[in-house]
């Protein structure tokens, strides 16, 4: 199964979701993120915007890539794999 | 460099990464500081205690008494002072050898183009994204390294765009943010030593690609995680469709 990890800030508006180790079942990004809706309602609001597109501030990565495809979604996660949340930080 | 010099920085020299000509180089160097604040303090001590030549200090703001919890060049009695000012005089009184520009304006169009052109290394140490697409877009141009670095609450994040390089990304490769997207120390707070930890990064990243030492981070983001001091290096690719570096400009 792949493995969810998300920048602490994230975990502020889902804090059940704080110091457990969260999975999901392999698929596309799209199909993980709407796992992690499930187990999390509310996820997918505040990262994707109405089109079901990542919001601009956020990014998602696969391992240590960084998900190029923001809007449909497509790149597969497979088992072992880990994916990151995080977002811009613009404070100086 | 006169003894005097040679004794200054012996603990640089006596390093085989650096040497005699990796603090030539720093000596004859210039670097643009945008911003001057929690970031920008600990990147400018560090490059003018490390021997940079000439630094130019960017920043319209003035010194409040809420900066001094994690603005290390300003001080109690310089509270109300231009920033630039106050920062000016912590970095002479460190190393008076540096020559210092303050810029106590906004910088943007001709007049930071003009300034980045001007010098071999810009830091982006600002607390906006309108400014930081302003600077991105103006070492692109120029072809000057950028040292980028944000720090909020408990999170930073520090990279370097080298558009020298063919295959290296720019900041808006990595991020297209709105303005009212923007988070900012003043509303969301942030923790005194994590500006420490990445202006100290980005004044490391800057180091080396002034003095040609080891491999930088171009191509690499860093995140660094306060809550559990934990690090994290993405792979940063170029972007092909970037409307600033890439083939859609």
């Amino acid at each position: 199964m792949p493995t969810i990890k998300m920048t602490s800030h994230l975990y502020r508006f889902f804090p059940h979701l704080k110091n457990r180790t969260l999975s999901t079942p392999p698929g596309s990004v799209a199909e993980v993120l709407s796992a992690i809706n499930d187990q999390a309602p509310g996820f997918t609001d505040y990262i994707l915007d109405e089109q079901g597109a990542l919001r601009r501030h956020v990014k998602v990565c696969i391992n240590d890539t960084i998900v190029i495809d923001r809007k449909g979604l497509s790149d597969l996660v497979q088992d072992g794999d880990t994916v990151f949340i995080f977002q811009a930080l613009s404070g100086g | 460099m006169d003894d005097q010099q040679l004794l200054r920085y012996s603990r640089h020299i006596m390093l085989p990464e650096l040497d005699l000509d990796g603090q030539e180089a720093l000596l004859n160097a210039k670097v643009l500081i945008v911003g001057v604040g929690g970031l920008g303090s600990p990147v400018a001590m560090y490059l003018a205690a490390s021997g940079v030549g000439s630094l130019w200090l960017a920043d319209h703001d003035e010194v409040d008494l809420s900066n001094l919890q994690r603005q290390i060049a300003h001080t109690t009695d310089r509270v109300g002072q231009p920033k630039v000012e106050s920062a000016a005089q912590a970095l002479q009184a460190l190393n008076p050898e540096t020559r210092i520009i303050p810029v106590p304006e906004k910088l943007e169009g001709e007049r930071l183009q003009e300034l980045v052109e001007n010098v071999d290394l810009v830091v982006d140490a600002t607390d906006n994204f309108g400014v930081r697409y302003a600077i991105n877009a103006a070492c692109v141009r120029a072809k000057t390294p950028l040292v980028s670095g944000a720090a909020i609450r408990l999170e930073g994040q520090v990279t370097v765009f080298d558009a020298r390089e063919e295959t290296s990304p720019c900041y808006r490769c990595l991020y297209d943010v709105q303005e009212d997207e923007q988070l900012n120390c003043a509303t969301s707070g942030v923790l005194a030593p994590l500006v420490g930890v990445i202006g100290s990064m980005q004044a490391l990243e800057a180091i080396k690609v002034l003095a040609g030492v080891g491999t930088t981070l171009a191509g690499r983001l860093l995140l660094f995680d306060a809550t559990r001091s934990e690090w994290r290096e993405l792979k940063l690719p170029r972007d092909p469709d970037c409307p600033v570096c890439g083939n859609a400009r």
